[in-house]
């Protein structure tokens, strides 16, 4: 059990928010969710000077970096937050998954869809050739590793021909037309919707496996992994798969960004880029989907909105990620789990 | 891929590799010792080292010197280069030291987990890099040369300059100094104490925040010193020299064995050389590959380096 | 003997230069209560640690209802039916009581991650199943009022008693428990003790770890000694209490 200093919260968003969906009633519940999921789909048009960007398009700034940020962090958020494996190399998948759909349709013609399934492929199979061997080792021996790989396939982009060395790849085809929507590379809404869609089907796959056993056995090894071993946790297995689908999620993610902006470089795909998303994660909130992908939200947005904290946005996200362990290490929406009510015989949970 | 300079060139590449695994192993010091005490990795040394790299730019300018000037004579240059030193020194060494206070101290007093404090040390090298990316303008800047680089002699292929042999004897000298500090102050002896054992250290009336501190102190110093055999032998600094010197002088330490003070300096070496020779054969745009790759599976298959103690389990 | 569920022959471990354990035979036949006991540092917990696959013996063998289980990993044995408790109260402290006792049932469910994330008709099975145990578990150590409690918030003796359900819900052939009792009032080792006895009428073999004699002697009915690694002595409760060599191990023999 932890034995950190418990810090006196003052405000916290989640329990009063918890307090008021506690009292909601099933149809009022989805009423809320149509209402927030169709607010995010019509966010592009809603550009005015008080909450938008001046500097650059809206839209645009909801792909990127709200967008991205936002969905990474919530992969990344499974292998950090749940499963509690410090990843540095992130950026990897990403990068992986951007490969994937550029070199495999500027050589081969291969369309964007077949593409998003095949970088979500290699990334997977990274993170388990990486996983396998290095899942064994302990936090920071972990860390360094993992930042390692990330580097290593950053400087292999650079160095190989057919990633296109230092100069890239250029001419990346845009997803076919769906549903009467174009995807052009000057109107960044569809990617946007896009990118909200793949989001929901996340967010949906990650609550389903958090409710039941892989959730609990995630939240079992990051509170003490030997005894979730001793209590028969197949610790092993749960971490891999922790990995595998964080990595999944960036690797999805990567042949989209590469889809939109059509040109690839590795310095795209820095340290600096894994270290952002892991900022996103520790600031939201680890562990808590909500608050990840909220805090991600607003460190894409406030560098944009705000002038001056725009050349000097990463030195923000250094002294951010300072103040926050030290201060508020559990993020702006922490984690701790709320106190449930079950019933006696069967032992659901009871909804009121 | 040609081989055969290996043979050819192999005393040069020998001494190269010696003097540049000197200058990793005065950083990988900072690492393995941080970790002797703390158990964590100090993320953020390498900008400790970057610091450095500017303080000794920093007092070649104010001392006025342009690189267009004639070379110095000798006893100018080493009173000069004394100069560099002492201040990169103490620029390193109190960077460190605030760099412990600010992002490690309260952690540590709270007994965060090593998830935090690592993260904590990133953000702080993250900050660094960027404000001095910004001071800096992203640019290059030159170190100017204090005296010609003249060969004293030669052994086979191995030409013995003058920097590589100041760059040798200052970095021999200061890890002598080192081991005297480790081996018979009080300080030292606490700092072999709390990395044996933390808990019977207290109990021994050592006290362990001046303990870290002087630890962050001493890596410092050895970084910033480091950092001025640096820019004598490169002659260059960029905000991000950092990054990959720190991930070198890692790698030294870890593959001597981190928590082990001989190790580092094994493994710098051990490094040095071996970078020297897989740059010659596969071009220096691999050699960072190479040593990512060195990391990566020291850690994966030996995580104890080549001295290091066995990592203790849990008791359950 | 098939009657042993739990037998581990000639157990000898070794830690670099340290001796632990040292040719050591102790067994738990099905329906009994063992204790074992000894000074501090006579390598009971080591016992524990090898039998559960934590450390891999030097030298002996362990026997899991007659099937050999060194050199398998730890979580296959505790599937296998071997489920412990610990010396210090180590739960899951941020999930609540019923969440930790789940963690345990879990392990007897089949379904796999993939199933879990389509919502699979086993997956759905599988959740109720973990669900109704935990609840009938918490129910059986009478605890089932802290079901929705944060582990971490629980008082002491609830949170040993959670430890305990926790390790029942692997549906053990043999459950170890490692001191159970430290940090109780003697009235609340009364309570121990029965409920002890409650778990091995509901056919469960028990190997506990003790250091209140009076406990021991009370509800076992087998009690082996270890003094140094080694096992010095085994018997009912009363041979034992007079066994002169038990007896110096404890007190010290003046030199």
């Amino acid at each position: 059990m932890s034995t950190a200093k418990t810090v006196k919260v003052r405000f916290n968003l989640r329990d009063k928010f918890g307090d008021w969906w506690e009292g909601t009633t099933r149809n009022q519940r989805v009423i809320f969710r149509i209402a927030l999921i169709g607010f995010f789909f019509i966010l592009p048009f809603l550009d005015n000077p008080v909450f938008g960007t001046n500097e650059s398009d809206f839209s645009s700034v909801l792909f990127y970096p709200m967008g991205m940020f936002a969905i990474m962090a919530i992969g990344l958020n499974i292998i950090v937050g749940k499963s509690g494996i410090l990843d540095l190399g992130y950026v990897a998948f990403f990068a992986i998954g951007a490969y994937t759909h550029a070199i495999l349709n500027l050589n081969f013609g291969f369309p964007f869809w077949i593409n998003v399934f095949l970088g979500m492929g290699f990334a997977m199979l990274a993170g388990l050739m990486l996983g396998l061997p290095a899942l064994r080792l302990r936090g920071d021996y972990l860390a360094i590793i993992t930042l390692g790989f990330g580097e290593i396939v950053r400087i292999l982009a650079i160095n190989l021909n057919f990633t296109g060395g230092a100069a890239g790849l250029a001419g990346i085809a845009a997803p076919p037309t769906l549903f009467g929507i174009e995807f052009v590379v000057d109107n960044p809404k569809p990617f946007y919707w896009l990118l909200l869609t793949m989001m929901l089907l996340v967010i949906w796959a990650y609550l389903r496996l958090v409710a039941r056993r892989p959730g609990r056995a995630w939240e079992a090894i990051r509170e003490d992994e030997d005894v979730a071993e001793f209590m028969g946790v197949a610790t092993m297995k749960y971490k891999l798969w922790g990995f595998i689908l964080g990595g999944a999620v960036g690797g999805a993610v990567g042949a989209v960004y590469s889809a939109q902006v059509t040109s690839i470089v590795p310095e795209q795909f820095t340290l600096q880029l894994s270290i952002m998303i892991l900022a996103c994660v520790v600031f939201g909130g680890m562990g808590n989907i909500w608050g990840v992908a909220l805090g991600a939200a607003l460190l894409g947005y406030f560098p944009e909105k705000l002038r001056f904290l725009s050349e000097t946005r990463i030195v923000f996200f250094g002294i951010l990620m300072v103040v926050m362990m030290n201060i508020r290490p559990n993020g702006i929406i922490p984690r701790k789990k709320r106190e449930k009510v079950y019933d006696k015989n069967t032992g659901k949970e009871v909804s009121r | 891929m040609d081989f055969s300079i290996l043979w050819t060139e192999f005393a040069s590449l020998l001494l190269d590799g010696i003097v540049v695994g000197a200058i990793y192993a005065l950083v990988a010091l900072g690492y393995t010792l941080v970790y002797g005490v703390l158990r964590l990795i100090n993320f953020a040394h390498s900008e400790i080292f970057m610091i450095g790299t500017f303080a000794s730019l920093g007092v070649t300018m104010m001392l006025g010197f342009t690189g267009f000037e004639e070379p110095l004579g000798i006893l100018a240059f080493l009173g000069v280069f004394l100069l560099v030193a002492t201040v990169a020194g103490v620029a390193s060494g109190s960077a460190a030291m605030l760099l412990e206070v600010v992002a490690y101290r309260r952690l540590r007093r709270n007994n965060a987990n090593r998830l935090a404090s690592l993260i904590s040390a990133i953000g702080a090298s993250l900050f660094l890099v960027e404000i001095f990316r910004i001071i800096t303008d992203s640019k290059d800047w030159d170190f100017p040369r204090l005296l010609e680089k003249n060969s004293l002699f030669e052994i086979s292929t191995a030409y013995f300059t003058v920097d590589k042999i100041v760059v040798l004897f200052g970095a021999f000298g200061l890890m002598f100094f080192l081991d005297r500090i480790i081996q018979t102050t009080k300080l030292g002896r606490g700092i072999r104490a709390v990395s044996q054992d933390e808990k019977t250290a207290i109990l021994m009336g050592v006290d362990v925040d001046r303990v870290i501190a002087f630890t962050f102190l001493i890596g410092g110093v050895l970084a910033g010193v480091g950092s001025a055999f640096y820019m004598l032998f490169y002659e260059a600094t960029k905000f991000n020299v950092g990054f990959l010197l720190g991930i070198s002088a890692f790698t030294a330490a870890v593959l001597g064995g981190i928590g082990n003070i001989r190790g580092a300096l094994a493994g710098s070496f051990a490094l040095g050389i071996i970078q020297q020779f897989s740059s010659a054969v596969l071009g220096y745009n691999w050699r960072d590959v190479v040593t990512f790759l060195i990391l990566v599976l020291v850690l994966l298959f030996k995580p104890t380096g080549l001295f290091g103690e066995a990592l203790q389990r849990a008791r359950v | 003997m098939s009657d042993r569920l739990l037998e581990i022959r000639n157990l000898t471990m070794k830690f670099g230069g340290v001796t632990a354990l040292s040719e050591v035979n102790l067994h738990v036949s099905e329906g009994e209560i063992a204790a074992l006991i000894g000074p501090n540092g006579a390598g009971k917990t080591t016992v524990f640690n090898v039998a559960t696959g934590y450390y891999s013996p030097t030298a002996g063998d362990i026997l899991l209802d007659n099937e050999s289980i060194v050199g398998l990993k730890t979580y296959k044995i505790a599937r296998k039916g071997l489920a412990r408790t610990f010396q210090n109260v180590r739960l899951f402290g941020d999930m609540t009581a019923l969440e930790n006792v789940m963690t345990g049932a879990d392990s007897r469910n089949k379904v796999g991650l993939i199933g879990s994330m389509f919502g699979t008709p086993t997956s759905k099975k599988d959740e109720d199943r973990s669900h109704k145990k935990a609840a009938e578990l918490l129910n059986f150590m009478g605890i089932s009022h802290r079901a929705g409690q944060l582990a971490r918030n629980l008082p002491y003796g609830d949170q040993r008693r959670l430890e305990i359900a926790r390790a029942l819900a692997l549906e053990p052939k043999v459950l170890l428990l490692d001191e159970p009792a430290a940090g109780f009032n003697p009235q609340e080792k009364v309570e121990l003790g029965d409920l002890i006895k409650k778990i091995r009428d509901a056919g469960f073999a028990v190997l506990l770890i003790e250091h209140d004699m009076s406990l021991v002697m009370k509800i076992s009915d087998r009690v082996s000694v270890l003094d140094f690694g080694q096992k010095i002595a085994e018997g009912t409760p009363s041979e034992v209490q007079n066994n002169q060599k038990v007896i110096d191990a404890y007190l010290g023999v003046a030199d």
